[in-house]
């Protein structure tokens, strides 16, 4: 057991994400509970007398939710009058409300065991508030009675999922693109930068589906969910299907933003990609079309506009970088990242690429990043990118990495504990979590 | 139920067989001694004692093979939950893993080992004001400066990221560091010192830094990211240009050696081909974008054509001095021996100095200009000898004959200068009878009779140097023959073998004449 330095105090890992909370045992390969982050609910109203459902689980008094709905069948699963709400806002929690709630989904119902018997360490982004790191150490303290916590950062996480204490962490995620130089598992704050480039991919893909094309029209990103029936239609025909009619009506607006976004995330992770040597017409238009077919049972082959959504994150087309408020493309996040850290330091992180998160698992990311950087640092002789093959591991490397942290001999005399908590309050979150 | 021999004794009131041991019965101690072997009742092995073992075998159960023991023959290991106390740790938290409960419960946490703090050095505000005061700094911002530090275990990256004093000028990670090395070392410098000398100033050299030197290194590093690719892409051509250059120089000169190797033989002697690595060019095997900066370019360029210019056989250089030191040791050895060493003449394209095989010493004889060769060789058959070749080529007879030579030279030299000097006066003589005549007949005769007299001068030795030729040549090589014969009787055979040797090259002299 000494031998790696492992010493388990069954410790729990919590990585709260934009697409989903990842709960499990430190020393494990792989999270027990993944649960989405969004969440359904009804709001609370004063005269509001909602009969309980299955599913739900009873919001506590004085929270705006009557009734909130999590997990595997939480917000996938239609109800009428039911909203979705997110916590997270630019990979940050903005709204503490249901992250009780959500924790407590993973732990009790899907993990089934008691958080005050488990020292937990939870994931934090770099650009994370103190505030925000206070306030969930008070949850897990206050409402979990947990008797040990720490806090940790998932750009140094995801370096230390990758084996490496030195590392230039790509973290492409569901909200936000960062790029993060840690050295000797400290993250460098000055050399951070991020940008929410992925919901630019996103809102892109959407254009590009919703809007008519001379070969087609546009299409409707209508979800299963209000599909009564459909009949197989030949790729570009109409669709032949029927609306749920009893369904409409109770559909609310966010429920269907967050069932449409659904969609075009399905269709960019099935057939979207990028080409790994920057955008070529020709090149573009010679990779083979694939078949796509919405719930609607409108089916089409994309050509070359799959290839255009990827593109984005590589490369902004003039009349759109005009803007200034558009997120930083990823070579040049990676140029400000590196611009910030001392010379002497570049060519060591430069060395140790290490890319993780779900969106970094799109066609070809890999390929055309590592394409970008020897175009881009010519002078750099050895640019490794360290990219786990494993989907897993590429799309819950921080809570890998926390699961790792915890587990180990030497970590244990980091923990905040309870004893700890209640003698320095909040101020020992900053002190001890660097 | 079986009984037991005591059962069957008791029963037939025979005594107990310890209180009357009679010569038949056995003997219980051996009984007791030997174990009940597995598959036979106790009765009946107490009944038939240990004698039966073939019995014994057949009566035993066949068993299934055995299970493997995969704990290396201890038992099971058994493991508990315990809670634990990190003694790296202020506080009283308790945590629960898995031990084995043979481990002491009362043994200090393993880990807690690695929980090791650095040194700090702190200092007093007395010892600020006398050693530590600084224009830049405050003594505020110093202390912070110290705190950053101690947090952060030195990590300089992470302290000059993390280093925010308020209302503080920027500092970079050069001025942090200059500040705490300094700050130490004037600590260390006057504070009294327990241990010796060597250690405090190892602890000295440990702090020394030097900001200007960092900061240099660091703009160096700085130029090397910021050439253009163009500006790469020449280093790369220039550093694939000295590769090639130093290939073609190396198979040039194993070209060289090869045909050197060729020409002389492979017992010339010729030292081994030494292969060079390349760095008579001054480059090592580092990648061009190690050497960075226009400057550094520039130098290696420079370098680059003056080695270009000039090739470096260091074969050539180096077989000398390998040879003169065996020289001196074995002079004693080549005097018993009548070896004489040449030296390798200074003189030559060095390229061909290299190496000098052994040479045939009539190979060395001088050879005449081809103008004097002929009034050289008449001379020499004035004097009752054979010019052509020297039939036993010592070396003392070479030097002999080299001296001979020498001194035909010169005497055909005055020889001719005499002769220029009475023609000269036979000339003027002449001149100034016609002049005497010509005060009476007139100048019109005088170029006639000047040109024939030319023309007889001119032709008189040539043709008589043909009609010469042939005779002459087996007059000499006989007295010649004679000579050697003279002087060297004691071996006979030799001789013999060297004189038919000599006739040979004898031939090859008179075509080498003719041609000329």
């Amino acid at each position: 057991m000494v031998n790696y330095g492992g010493d388990e105090v069954s410790a729990l890992v919590i990585d709260i994400g934009t697409s989903s909370l990842r709960a499990g045992y430190a020393g494990d390969d792989t999270p027990k509970a993944i649960i989405p982050s969004s969440y359904g609910y009804h709001p609370a109203a004063p005269e509001a007398d909602v009969t309980m459902s299955e599913n739900a689980e009873q919001a506590e008094p004085g929270n705006k939710f009557a009734q909130i709905f999590i997990g595997q069948n939480g917000p996938s699963v239609w109800r009428a009058g039911m909203e979705i709400g997110n916590p997270l806002a630019d990979g940050m929690i903005q709204d503490f409300n249901p992250i009780k709630p959500l924790i407590d989904h993973a732990l009790s119902k899907v993990m089934r065991c008691n958080p005050s018997e488990h020292p937990i360490l939870v994931t934090e982004p770099t650009w994370n508030t103190p505030y925000n790191r206070e306030r969930m150490a008070e949850i897990m303290f206050e409402e979990f009675n947990v008797p040990a916590f720490y806090i940790a950062n998932t750009g140094v996480l995801n370096a230390f999922a990758a084996g490496r204490g030195s590392a230039l962490v790509i973290d492409v995620g569901e909200a936000m693109a960062s790029v993060t130089p840690v050295v000797d598992g400290f993250v460098l704050r000055k050399g951070l930068a991020y940008s929410p480039l992925p919901k630019l991919v996103h809102a892109h893909a959407r254009h590009l589906l919703v809007s008519p094309t001379t070969q087609r029209r546009g299409i409707d990103l209508i979800p299963y969910q209000l599909i009564a029936n459909k009949l197989p239609v030949d790729p570009g025909a109409l669709p032949n299907f029927a609306l749920r009619q009893d369904r409409i009506a109770g559909t609310t607006d966010s429920w269907r933003a967050w069932a449409q976004a659904r969609e075009v995330d399905e269709w960019v992770q099935t057939i979207a990609g990028v080409l790994d040597q920057g955008w070529n017409d020709q090149l573009a238009a010679q990779r083979p079309v694939r078949q796509y077919e919405f719930p609607t049972g409108y089916n089409m082959y994309f050509g070359s506009e799959r290839y255009q959504v990827g593109e984005q994150f590589f490369y902004h087309s003039p009349q759109l970088a005009s803007n200034a408020n558009l997120p930083k493309s990823i070579p040049a996040l990676i140029t400000e990242a590196l611009r910030a850290c001392d010379p002497e330091l570049r060519q060591v992180l430069m060395g140790n690429v290490v890319l993780t998160g779900g969106g970094s698992q799109f066609s070809g990311f890999a390929d055309r990043l590592s394409t970008e950087l020897t175009r881009s640092f010519p002078h750099v002789r050895l640019t490794k990118i360290h990219a786990p093959g494993n989907p897993i591991e590429r799309r819950y490397g921080a809570w890998l990495g926390g699961s790792i942290l915890a587990s180990l001999g030497t970590f244990h005399q980091l923990w905040i504990s309870r004893e700890e908590w209640q003698e320095h309050g909040k101020a020992i979150v900053g002190q001890r979590c660097k | 139920m079986a009984a037991s021999a005591a059962d069957i004794r008791s029963a037939l009131s025979i005594p107990e067989a310890s209180a009357t041991a009679g010569p038949s019965q056995p003997k219980k101690p051996a009984l007791t001694n030997t174990r009940k072997p597995e598959g036979i009742s106790r009765e009946l092995y107490s009944l038939i004692g240990p004698s039966a073992p073939s019995l014994a075998a057949q009566l035993i159960k066949p068993r299934l093979k055995q299970k493997p023991n995969f704990g290396g023959g201890t038992s099971k290991t058994r493991w508990e939950l315990r809670p634990f106390k990190n003694s790296g740790r202020r506080d009283n938290l308790e945590l629960q893993h898995w031990e084995k409960v043979t481990t002491d419960p009362a043994t200090e946490y393993s880990f807690a080992k690695y929980n090791v703090q650095p040194t700090t050095y702190s200092y007093s505000q007395d010892e600020y004001t006398r050693f530590l005061e600084d224009k830049d700094w405050t003594k505020e911002e110093t202390d912070y400066l110290f705190s950053v530090v101690q947090d952060f275990d030195l990590r300089w990256y992470i302290i000059s990221d993390r280093y925010d004093y308020p209302d503080g000028p920027s500092r970079h990670m050069d001025d942090l560091k200059d500040r705490y090395y300094s700050v130490c070392r004037k600590l260390v410098r006057n504070r009294p010192w327990a241990g010796d000398e060597l250690s405090k100033s190892q602890l000295m050299a440990s702090f020394q830094f030097d900001k200007e030197r960092e900061l240099m290194r660091k703009k160096y590093i700085l130029s090397l990211e910021n050439r253009t690719p163009d500006q790469i892409a020449e280093e790369e051509a220039l550093y694939v240009e000295v590769k090639r250059l130093e290939h073609t120089e190396r198979k040039f000169k194993r070209d060289r050696e090869n045909l050197l190797r060729t020409l002389a033989g492979i017992d010339s002697g010729l030292p081994d081909i030494v292969e060079d690595d390349g760095s008579i060019l001054g480059l090592s095997s580092e990648s061009p974008s190690n050497i960075g900066s226009n400057k550094k370019k520039s130098q290696r360029k420079s370098g680059l054509a003056m080695d270009a210019d000039s090739p470096a056989t260091p074969s050539v250089a180096s077989t000398p001095v390998i040879k003169r030191p065996q020289n001196l040791k074995n002079a004693a050895y080549d005097a018993q021996h009548c070896i004489i060493r040449t030296d390798v003449p200074a003189s030559g394209i060095a390229t061909k100095a290299a190496h000098q095989p052994a040479y045939l010493r009539t190979f060395k004889i001088p050879v005449m200009k081809t103008a004097v060769q002929q009034k050289v060789q008449e001379a020499v058959a004035e004097l009752g000898l054979s010019s052509s070749r020297l039939v036993m080529p010592t070396r003392e007879n070479v030097a002999q004959l080299d001296a001979m030579l020498e001194a035909m030279l010169a005497l055909l030299e005055t020889k001719r200068l005499v002769e220029k000097a009475e023609y000269d006066i036979q000339v003027l003589k002449k001149r100034l009878g016609l002049r005497e005549q010509s005060t009476a007949d007139g100048e019109g005769s005088i170029l006639g009779i000047e040109g024939g007299e030319s023309t007889h001068v001119d032709y008189a030795p040539k043709g008589g140097d043909i009609v010469d030729e042939t005779p002459g040549e087996n007059g000499r090589s006989q007295s010649v023959l004679s000579v050697r014969s003279a002087r060297s009787r004691k071996h006979p055979r030799r001789s013999l073998s060297i004189s038919s040797v000599d006739t040979v090259s004898t031939r090859a002299g008179t075509k080498r004449q003719k041609r000329s």
